[in-house]
């Protein structure tokens, strides 16, 4: 950034005409760090996720999306409730309540991919439609910063919408358990698992949203796209493996976001909480993990490239 | 001036009496704003320039005249029908809206042929290639309108409205973004068919184009409609405004002294080689200055009224 | 019709735009591309399973939410309806236009594939030709149906597509599997009950019968023509904050 010059205007007056001194001066004071402008950024990123600071109509979707993903947390919460009422003989009906840590990811999911798909072109799509960026990239912005942080926004959004109806779940447990002891022993070891599933989620699922929104600055193609990318390989992957073991079969699990992370979040469970091992397995866990963070590297940097690159 | 007709409702059948625009006690608000406060007024033949501020509804009323919007209170009724709901009122009427873009991949000969196509000109192609000539976009013309100048842009939409050769054309900000030759053209372009006995309405914050294109004014603020009419006859009725007159003479300071007698003078300021004089009564004054210059004998060389400007009778308008 | 064939030339030079087309034509060709998949691998692919979850249920409302809102809300969203509107050209005219371009470019496409798709799958439970055509026919009805909805729902909101897919993935694909009683409500229960009838197959919880499914498509086409044509004709240019 050019240092800030003192512009204060001369007094000058004559036959012709005059400049009044308007006290209009350069900026002498303290300038924020580059860290701050980061973090301002993400800040906005975050609330336009929610479509917060614009109308109500821009609300809707993401409300409404992250509401029906805290149902099924109110009513587990409703059931322990009940459970816990009822003594003893309800630690049985909790072993099958349908809605347990382990299943929360997959019964969400499609909430989740809905956001992504309905807010990634919000955030990404709007500055390239609108033709803004070179409102951003003449400031002291870099680049990277920028994109960063806008990921970080989307990655921050979705990580709300995903831990919380979880922690709601597990304060509510907690509290609805026999007593502190004993229901801090029996939940807690989901914490982990939980907190790295939810990470997994939405950084492989927000990137890439990130990466086809910011490739895509018309909406439609990118809400479409990001869509079809989420829920059409889950269903081919289950074509192909019905029909028989084909080899295929077991590596095209790889390419397809939903599976993935059903595997990985069965593989977190198993290892941290003692979940059950009923995901039929063809490949070992690590497997999953890899490609995992191989998509989430992919995504990400293809997204800072992209910004990277723009001609603006 | 054409033989391309439309298939029904040629312009002379229209020009017959009656106004080809009646607006009647209009309101539009949205929620509680109002965008469009009681205006009415009616229009026939001729350029009339539709003139405001930024924000003063302009394009709100542009838009309840051509049916876009449902006006909250009141009517609009267009070539004899009411503007809201009736696309039939269409053949008669070309809109040049104001932001609405064009589809960018169509070349301005398939944008203008597709407008006549639609609106059933019969021989479509011929009347694109008038049009396109009137417009002066020949040599564009088959290039995509998203390659085009923002100029050249707004010719295609105006070559869009006119090839229906309708009878009412509403103009929204029709100048932006022409060089003077083309504004030129486009003025006299639209003074022509004025003639012809289309109604023209436009609009423009831009006063030299509405001074000197339109044969009557309207002047919108706030929503309402703040005068109607020849722009200097409006002068004429801001009485509680005292007009400017510019005077030079053989001797001013004693002029000055005369004229301060009369009654119908408020004051009189001595510049530089210029004497102005402010005064209540156009008319009186305009007969009172030559006596009292003879009976001072002061020889008179230039009298100029100098707020008779549609800017001051803007500025006036608005500011009231 | 004839008349109104510019409407018709430039809604489908709109949606056909290059990139769109070839994605489409890619996502289209998904169950070929599987059936082929598995053929390869060794396996062998249950026809009604591919055309039932990768057609009915994906594909094709896939395709259909593409196009229809497409077809009318590209248009309304970046103003150029503008110039369609103020023609003498009744509003019902413009809206049975926009749905007639939807609706052909899904069946377009749908309808080989199912063909192709149903031809290349000669495993157990092999469609006869007649099935398979039957089975086309009956796709090219659902993704007709689906398209015509979203194109009256692109009159009425520019949040089409995303509202769509929120019907699809949430409401047909979640909620009522889960009420029995709103199956009536779902173009993808008609289509399946119409495909159920074609291949004979019997499914838990039964498919919808000939006639529900029917008159389901029919009311959905109806309506969407209905509404679609009241709220276009009450048109009005969005404000500056639209």
């Amino acid at each position: 950034m050019t240092e800030p010059t003192n512009t204060q205007p001369k007094l000058a007056s004559s036959a012709g005409g005059s400049i009044y001194d308007l006290g209009y001066q350069g900026y002498q004071g303290r300038r924020l760090a580059r860290r701050d402008v980061l973090v301002s950024l993400y800040g906005q990123t975050l609330r336009a996720c929610y479509g917060i600071g614009r109308g109500a109509r821009a609300k809707i979707v993401p409300f409404t999306l992250a509401g029906l993903a805290l149902i099924p947390a109110i009513i587990a919460i409703g059931i322990a409730a009940i459970i816990a009422q009822a003594g003893p003989a309800g630690s049985r009906f909790d072993s099958i309540s349908p809605i347990r840590y382990h299943t929360y990811a997959s019964a969400i999911a499609v909430f989740v991919m809905l956001f992504c798909a309905a807010q990634a072109p919000e955030l990404f799509g709007r500055d390239q439609r609108f033709g803004v960026l070179p409102l951003y990239f003449s400031r002291g912005l870099p680049r990277m910063d920028y994109a960063v942080a806008r990921i970080g926004g989307l990655v921050g959004g979705l990580l709300l919408m995903v831990l919380v109806p979880q922690a709601l779940l597990f304060i509510g447990r907690l509290l609805t358990a026999a007593d502190p002891g004993t229901g801090w022993r029996l939940e807690s070891p989901n914490l982990l698992p939980i907190l790295l599933q939810g990470l997994l989620t939405v950084l492989l699922l927000g990137g890439i949203a990130a990466v086809i929104a910011s490739h895509t600055p018309r909406r439609a193609y990118a809400t479409a796209a990001i869509i079809a990318l989420f829920i059409v390989p889950p269903v081919i992957v289950e074509l192909v493996t019905q029909t028989g073991r084909t080899g295929l079969g077991r590596y095209l699990v790889l390419l397809s976001p939903g599976d993935i992370l059903e595997h990985t979040n069965g593989a977190l469970f198993r290892a941290f909480a003692d979940g059950p091992d009923v995901l039929g397995r063809d490949l070992p866990d690590v497997a999953y993990f890899v490609a995992v963070s191989a998509i989430i590297v992919l995504t990400f940097g293809l997204t800072i490239r992209r910004y990277w690159r723009i001609a603006v | 001036m054409t033989t391309d007709r439309t298939v029904a409702g040629s312009p002379a059948e229209l020009a017959a009496p009656g106004a080809s625009i009646v607006v009647d006690h209009v309101s539009r608000w949205y929620g509680n704003v109002v965008a469009v406060n009681d205006i009415s007024f009616s229009l026939s033949a001729g350029v009339t320039g539709l003139l405001g501020p930024n924000g003063a509804g302009k394009t709100t009323l542009l838009h309840l005249i051509s049916g876009l919007l449902r006006p909250s209170a009141g009517g609009v009724t267009v070539a004899g029908v009411p503007a809201w709901r009736h696309p039939a009122m269409y053949r008669h009427v070309g809109l040049v809206p104001e932001r609405e873009a064009v589809h960018g991949y169509l070349t301005a000969r398939e944008f203008v042929l597709l407008n006549a196509r639609l609106q059933g000109v019969v021989n479509a192609e011929a009347a694109t290639q008038r049009v396109i000539a009137t417009v002066e976009l020949q040599d564009a013309a088959d290039r995509p309108i998203n390659t085009y100048s923002k100029g050249m842009r707004q010719r295609a939409k105006v070559a869009g409205a006119l090839v229906h050769d309708p009878a009412v054309l509403l103009l929204d900000e029709p100048f932006n973004g022409m060089d003077p030759r083309q504004r030129l053209h486009m003025m006299g372009l639209l003074r022509g068919m004025a003639a012809a006995g289309r109604t023209i309405l436009f609009s423009s914050h831009i006063l030299e184009e509405v001074e000197r294109m339109a044969d009557s004014v309207l002047v919108i603020h706030a929503g309402r409609l703040a005068a109607s009419g020849d722009f200097r006859s409006i002068r004429r009725l801001m009485t509680d405004r005292p007009h400017t007159f510019t005077i030079r003479s053989s001797d001013d300071r004693r002029l000055a002294a005369a004229l301060l007698a009369d009654p119908a003078v408020f004051g009189a300021e001595l510049g530089d080689g210029k004497l102005s004089v402010r005064t209540a009564d156009f008319e009186g004054f305009g007969r009172a200055l030559p006596r009292l210059a003879r009976v001072a004998g002061i020889s008179l060389f230039e009298i100029t009224p100098t707020d008779e400007s549609l800017e001051s009778v803007f500025s006036y308008l608005v500011r009231r | 019709m004839i008349t109104r064939m510019p409407l018709i030339a430039v809604t489908l030079r709109g949606v056909l735009g290059r990139r769109r087309t070839w994605l489409m034509i890619l996502l289209a060709s998904l169950p070929v591309l599987v059936a082929l998949l598995i053929r390869a691998g060794g396996g062998q692919p249950n026809a009604t399973t591919i055309l039932d979850t990768l057609l009915i249920r994906t594909v094709m409302p896939l395709l259909a939410l593409v196009f229809g809102t497409a077809a009318l809300g590209s248009e309304l969203e970046d103003g150029t309806a503008i110039y369609l509107m103020v023609k003498p050209i009744p509003r019902w005219h413009i809206l049975l236009a926009k749905m007639a371009v939807a609706a052909s470019l899904t069946i377009a496409l749908v309808f080989p594939v199912t063909v192709l798709t149903g031809l290349i799958t000669d495993g157990r439970d092999a469609l006869s030709l007649a099935e398979i055509l039957g089975y086309a026919l009956v796709v090219s009805a659902g993704g007709a149906a689906y398209a015509c909805a979203f194109v009256a729902l692109s009159a009425f909101t520019g949040r089409a597509l995303i509202l769509g897919l929120g019907y699809v993935l949430l409401w047909e694909g979640v909620l009522s599997g889960l009420l029995e009683g709103t199956r009536f409500l779902s173009i993808r229960q008609a289509s399946l009950g119409l495909a159920a009838q074609v291949t004979g197959n019997v499914t838990t919880p039964p498919a919808l019968d000939l006639a529900t499914s029917a008159a389901i498509l029919v009311a959905v086409v109806a309506g969407a023509i209905l509404l679609g044509s009241m709220r276009l004709s009450r048109f009005e240019i969005r404000g500056s904050d639209g």
